[in-house]
């Protein structure tokens, strides 16, 4: 019975597939009287089906091997392109938490949700990106993972541009669909040009032939081919993990509506890590890349952590922690860890949905997004404040829960390599701390604000998911230690982890919750703190230099277009009817006229048969 | 006398008549340039039965249908003008141009 799961885990990815069909009948356009709730309902139900069938999957494939299978797709000349899916605990687990995330996001949005009529709209789109998701994780290609990309590329687009009558709604899925829209074709270029190299994009082959003499010979001679190829495989993940220079998007797309951020910092960016993860062998085949992959990770790690200290907006100060979260995951697979990688993206996926969904009670009503305007709420919110807590906990490294488990791995792992990076990781570590316990401290500790002088807690559909959350979150070590991928504890390193986190605890909470501060806290350097706030002028910078290109060389080949390709056509044209128009006039009326004109022909071949004649 | 003498005249009548048929603006002398051509013709008819077919003067029997028919056609051309000039009561050949473009 148990082995009818496995061989039917095929099924899953098809179960939201059904939620996000059925669930389109409640459009308003559709089902016009009963209101949209049912296509919430279906959705959660389908995810908990999806997650009941994984989990069963799970406890059937024990400790045993992967489990692959081949679907066929499309055979032309020449080219076999069927779909491999691999069963293994890792994509299982992957499974598990997409979909354990999204069905409590779904409960979420049952509440936050409760005063919009788009829920068809809404959790079709949020189903669609379970299917998306999961197929992702069971399909063993690198050519079917693109495609999933591009799918999920197209859901994106779709979901932040939920709220459409919103002007920042379009502008910020506008960008969102671009940068990951590009970063997808700069991977496509690489998906192709690794076809005549290695004749396969399974993963598992291409693992396999990436290890073979003959291809390291082959990359040793052509160093360049491999720098080439490893770049524009990057820059898939790139753009879907909000890494620099591709990371205005998750700014911008947190004009979405708050559920789907919650999937979307969690989940859905780890998608492009996970494509990331699995191309490591690849990648390794060119020191240059890999390089590239740790400057990436290190310049957006840093960067963003040092970003997010300077937002005021609630949701910002949690979206830019998520790039930098993924740089340190870029810098695990660029220093050749991509266990360590999976083992950051599991503790990070399951803990870092925690602070959005709290952050979201708070927002749901005390309407404001700036933290400047909030105050006061501890007292109050002590659920939201617990639950917030225990989120940053579990994402930045504190001992005895799941993130701790994941840096520690990575310090680890960095330490045999480069102590550089080792440093790295602490100042990010502790920078994330800060930037998080900031918000913290400004919403729920001080004097009440206007805005958030009434602030009752919540009722139920945001508080359960919230509070199961933080228990998953809680037992992540747990989960950890029964499947054996604890990683041994290290006392210095740990030691230095904890202390960089404290200090960073402690330097928000000292900051934020003194009243010897001034608030809003200003720096000395007014312009590095502007410069920070506004995202490193990251707009200003597309627009001048991609943007602005782009819509120049748009422009002259419309000019082009419009007057020398369009004009030399019509030339044609007018010159003919001006023509007509002119040679009319040799139908002069006159009969005198007429018949020269008869003579002077005759006379022409006249004269001209006399020449031939003479001639 | 030569055949060439009678031809070259007649071809210098034919010139004439072409000269005063394009330029004339009076309809009545563009039918009198009409008739020079015709006479040119004619004597080029005579010319030729004279000194190539003196036995059988074709020529001279086309001559007298040349004439014949020449007298019939000023006759007709003569009734055309006057018939334009009942209209329009002119007969300059540069007042007739209203068949153009």
């Amino acid at each position: 019975m148990l082995s009818w799961f496995l061989e039917s885990v095929w099924l899953i990815p098809l179960y939201p597939l059904v939620g996000t069909v059925v669930a389109a009948l409640w459009f308003p356009g559709i089902i016009r009287r009963t209101g949209p709730r049912p296509a919430g309902y279906i959705n959660a139900l389908m995810t908990l089906v999806a997650l009941g069938h994984t989990l069963l999957a799970f406890v059937a494939l024990g400790g045993r091997e992967p489990l692959g299978y081949s679907l066929p797709w499309l055979q032309v000349a020449g080219l076999d392109l069927s779909l491999p899916l691999l069963v293994s605990p890792v994509s299982l687990a992957a499974m598990a938490v997409i979909f354990g995330v999204n069905f409590l996001a779904q409960v979420y949005a049952f509440g936050y949700l409760e005063m919009d009529w788009g829920w068809a709209r809404f959790f079709s789109l949020l189903a669609f990106f379970e299917v998306g998701m999961s197929a992702l994780v069971l399909c063993d290609s690198l050519f079917f993972s693109y495609m999933i990309l591009e799918v999920l590329t197209l859901g994106t687009y779709l979901l932040v541009g939920f709220w459409l009558n919103q002007p920042l709604v379009v502008t910020g899925a506008r960008d969102a669909f671009l940068t990951k829209r590009v970063g997808d074709l700069l991977l496509l270029m690489g998906v192709l040009s690794l076809w005549p190299l290695s004749h396969t994009w399974n993963f598992t082959e291409l693992a396999q032939w990436a290890t073979q003499r003959d291809t390291l010979a082959y990359a040793e001679a052509h160093p360049q081919v491999f720098f080439l190829l490893g770049l524009a495989l990057l820059a898939g993940p790139l753009g879907k993990c909000a890494q620099f220079p591709f990371h205005l998007w998750l700014d911008e797309a947190m004009e979405g509506p708050l559920p789907a951020t919650i999937l979307r910092n969690a989940v859905v960016v780890l998608t492009g890590s996970w494509v990331l993860v699995k191309l490591t062998p690849i990648l390794a085949l060119s020191p240059g890349v890999m390089g590239v992959t740790v400057g990436v990770g290190v310049a957006t790690a840093l960067g963003a952590a040092l970003i997010a200290i300077a937002q005021i907006c609630v949701k910002r100060t949690l979206s830019y922690p998520v790039s930098a979260y993924l740089g340190l995951v870029f810098v695990a697979v660029g220093t050749g860890h991509p266990q360590t990688a999976l083992l950051m993206m599991l503790t990070y996926a399951v803990a870092m949905g925690l602070p959005v969904m709290a952050a979201g009670n708070v927002l749901w009503n005390s309407i404001t997004q700036d933290v400047r305007l909030l105050g006061g709420l501890a007292a109050r919110r002590p659920v939201t404040l617990l639950c917030w807590s225990v989120g940053i906990a579990g994402v930045v490294a504190v001992p005895p829960l799941g993130g701790f488990w994941s840096w520690l791995q990575l310090v680890t792992d960095l330490a045999e390599q480069s102590p550089g990076l080792v440093a790295v990781v602490l100042l990010v570590n502790g920078l994330l701390t800060f930037g998080l316990v900031r918000v913290v401290c400004l919403i729920f500790g001080n004097r009440p604000q206007p805005m958030s002088e009434r602030s009752p807690e919540l009722h139920w559909p945001f508080i359960l998911p919230m509070t199961v959350l933080a228990g998953m979150v809680l037992h992540v070590p747990h989960l950890l230690a029964v499947t054996g991928l604890l990683p041994a504890w290290q006392r210095d390193w740990g030691l230095l982890l904890t202390l960089s986190t404290l200090s960073g605890a402690s330097l928000a909470a000292l900051v934020y919750l003194s009243p010897g501060i001034p608030k809003p806290v200003r720096l000395p350097v007014a312009s590095l703190q502007d410069l920070l706030a506004y995202d490193l002028y990251t707009p200003k910078i597309y627009r001048l230099t991609v943007v602005g290109l782009v819509d120049l060389v748009s422009r002259i080949s419309d000019v082009l277009d419009r007057y020398l390709v369009d004009g030399l056509v019509n030339l044609v044209g007018v010159v003919t009817v001006f023509g007509g128009e002119t040679l009319k006039y040799s139908t002069s009326g006159k009969f005198q006229w007429y018949l020269f004109t008869i003579l002077v022909g005759m006379a022409l071949v006249v004269g001209l048969a006399v020449m031939t004649f003479l001639n | 006398m030569q055949l060439n003498y009678f031809l070259l005249l007649a071809a210098a009548l034919f010139c004439i008549g072409i000269y005063g048929l394009v330029t004339s603006r009076n309809a009545v002398r563009v039918l009198m340039s009409v008739e020079l051509l015709l006479n040119a013709v004619n004597l080029n008819f005579l010319a030729f039965a004279n000194y190539l077919d003196p036995a059988d003067i074709k020529g001279q029997v086309f001559a007298v249908f040349v004439i014949t028919v020449a007298a019939a056609e000023a006759a007709v051309g003569l009734a055309i003008v006057l018939a334009i000039y009942r209209n329009r009561d002119t007969i300059d050949m540069e007042r007739f141009n209203l068949l153009k473009w």
